[in-house]
């Protein structure tokens, strides 16, 4: 079943608002299943050769238009602050971007809680320097397609003095489609409106189109600031781009300390995501997976929170209901739609390994490279970290942290609420680390163009 | 380093802040420099522990997780006198303040024959972080009070935030009792309590 048939047919909620042949293919079109891909990091010396390179991609970036047909396989491109700065872009222009932007990454550490063990300081030295100014992202459904993709990216970045591949970091393609911790993902993606189709049961309300794209209206009424000249901002998004390695071995030591059977680790590794590795959620299939569930893009996601307050089929702590609380009463005023975020994660290294039990397998290279979209990226990306990932008091957890992407101090815990008393487990640890990261800015066709032909 | 040099740094370091003390108070009123002769000992301790400052972010104090917000506005002609009797009418109720879920105080005091507001709070977490949900969530309740100070840009304006940081004064000092406390954690720990003493009464 492909995703339009999936959908409300309702024609008024479908009918596209947005500038869909536009806007870049990565920021609307979901993630293919199986996938196959590449992220390519490139660094630009010179104005003239950084140009030609936009100028050789630009034929070859897809639009949004008709994402939600089957995907076949599709390039997108993104510019550092240093990279617009790099093609030449005018200083006025540069100041219109947001300055968590401008700085980067690697210094908004404190405010994105990139501390410790994620301290820029760790990353993987291609990171937070500076030194990144493209990244390309190629996406497809077969191996076959992601060679072709990668041929008319190399064409393009190949052969130009003064252009520096410092990274390709294929991804894609785990068995059964599962991430580096073993989970199906990326279900529960914000609704868009006018984006041309409707929510999936469960997805809630559309959210105006301008939280996540440029130029459009957002959920308090007027369009989100927008970088300058128009041409530049309207139709783009930012993008945080985060890469993660997976500790699978203290994942799955921490599985066998805290339960006894393998039904028992599975429904524990269940808890602390909200969902079955399957994808069915915990509010659906409480007691024991249920794979043709996980596998329902109509029934996976549908479900709110109002018949479960404590959190008993799904923790108040687990990571999808942090990631997205829906309708659960928080302690802080919140409205859950502005920190919201377009997820676009790729699985990267070897795949999930249950029996990894070792500290040598905490090294083997795994994880995720996640795209983190939105027309507030930076700003989005900072609430979270502070307030629904490395804390707990908007949930009335404390200080407990979220058991999937949060960075845990020494003797952290994470609670499962049952009756008629709690379940407290103590001493959880970071299962993934941060190896790096950049924000990007993924313009629209119409602002690769404009870039492309800049002067000077 | 060894643990003798790190010692001797430490009292050099307190040696140096009692230095600067008396510098301080050497021209102090006569009541002061008595006192400072006696409480030494009590203030070396103070001086002697590690420090406890911490910024709230762009600007304020913080110390754990609760931080202090504090602005001298000037008011529009006539908004001192409309925050005052609207301040009047409310009683003491802030139903908006509660919904906000971080604030663990409020102090609004009029200066200078009613134009100009002091605005004090203690809050949680960081202080711009939930700005966007006033606008979506609490609008009104924003604009009604603060319209009245001069400039003010309406909490749906794109400036908000420059707006508030050009008022804020950092606090010179700043002091909490419980730092780790915050708003939710505190009426949890109510919750917890009460629970406990009902579980206690009953088995007793």
């Amino acid at each position: 079943m492909s995703l339009d048939e999936a959908t409300e047919s309702d024609a008024a909620a479908r009918a596209p608002m947005l500038d869909l042949g536009d806007i870049q293919a990565t920021v609307l079109r979901l993630r293919p299943a199986p996938y196959y891909g590449s992220h390519v990091l490139l660094r630009v010396d010179n104005p003239q050769a950084g140009r030609a390179l936009l100028a050789r991609l630009v034929p070859h970036v897809d639009s949004a238009a008709n994402w939600w047909d089957p995907a076949a396989a599709w390039l997108s491109v993104g510019l550092t602050y240093e990279g617009l700065e790099a093609v030449g872009v005018p200083q006025d222009s540069l100041a219109s971007f947001p300055e968590a932007f401008r700085v980067g990454m690697a210094a908004r550490a404190p405010q994105l809680r990139d501390v410790g063990v994620n301290d820029p300081e760790n990353w993987e030295p291609i990171y937070g320097k500076g030194q990144i100014h493209v990244g390309l992202s190629a996406f497809s459904d077969t191996e076959e397609k992601w060679a072709r993709v990668m041929d008319v990216a190399r064409s393009a970045y190949e052969g130009l003095s003064r252009v520096d591949v410092l990274a390709v970091q294929p991804f894609g393609a785990q068995p059964g489609d599962r991430n580096s911790l073993g989970y199906k993902d990326g279900i529960d993606q914000p609704p868009i409106e006018g984006s041309g189709v409707g929510p999936l049961p469960g997805q809630g309300r559309p959210i105006k189109a301008g939280e996540f794209v440029l130029g459009y209206p957002g959920e308090a009424g007027a369009p989100l600031p927008m970088p300058q000249p128009d041409v530049l901002g309207r139709n783009g998004a930012f993008v945080g781009f985060r890469k993660y390695q997976s500790l699978v071995g203290a994942f799955n030591r921490f599985l066998r300390a805290n339960a006894a059977t393998e039904e028992e680790r599975e429904l524990l590794a269940a808890k602390l995501v909200g969902r079955w590795r399957s994808g069915a959620p915990l509010a659906l299939a409480p007691e024991t997976d249920d794979p043709a569930l996980g596998a329902d893009p109509r029934r996976n996601n549908d479900f709110a929170y109002q018949d479960d307050p404590r959190g008993l089929r799904i923790p108040l702590g687990a990571h999808i209901r942090r990631m997205n609380p829906r309708d659960t009463p928080l302690s802080r005023l919140t409205d859950v739609n502005l920190h919201r975020l377009i997820r676009r994660g790729t699985t990267y290294g070897l795949p999930y390994d249950p029996d990894a039990v070792s500290e040598a397998d905490d090294e083997a290279p795994r994880g995720a490279i996640f795209l983190f979209i939105s027309a507030k990226a930076m700003a989005t990306m900072e609430f979270l970290q502070q307030e629904w990932i490395n804390d707990g008091d908007f949930i009335g957890a404390g200080s407990e942290r979220d058991p999937i992407i949060g960075r845990q101090e020494p003797g952290a815990t994470f609670t499962i609420p049952r009756t008629p008393v709690r379940r407290r487990i103590h001493g959880i640890e970071t299962f993934n680390v941060l190896r790096g990261g950049e924000y990007l800015f993924m313009p629209s066709l119409s602002a690769l163009n404009w870039l492309a032909n800049l002067t000077g | 380093m060894t643990v003798l040099e790190q010692t001797i740094g430490q009292e050099d370091r307190v040696a140096e802040k009692i230095r600067r003390v008396r510098e301080l108070y050497a021209d102090a009123p006569e009541v002061g420099q008595a006192a400072l002769a006696a409480g030494l000992e009590n203030l070396k301790r103070e001086l002697a522990a590690s420090t406890q400052r911490q910024s709230a972010g762009r600007i304020g104090a913080r110390q754990g997780k609760v931080s202090e917000l504090t602005s001298i506005v000037p008011l529009e002609p006539g908004g001192g006198q409309r925050i005052r009797g609207l301040l009047d009418l409310l009683e003491g109720n802030f139903r908006g303040a509660d919904l906000v879920g971080t604030l663990h105080d409020m102090r609004f005091v009029l200066l200078d024959d009613d134009t100009k507001l002091l605005f004090a709070t203690a809050y949680d977490g960081e202080w711009d972080a939930y700005i966007d949900d006033f606008v979506t969530k609490i609008p009104n309740s924003m604009d009604i009070l603060f319209c009245n100070c001069a400039g003010w840009p309406g909490i749906r304006s794109p400036v908000i935030k420059d707006w508030l940081l050009s008022h804020q004064i950092t606090a010179d000092a700043w002091y909490v009792a419980s730092p780790n406390l915050t708003v939710a954690e505190t009426k949890r720990l109510e919750k917890v309590g009460a629970a406990l003493d009902e579980f206690l009464d009953k088995i007793g």
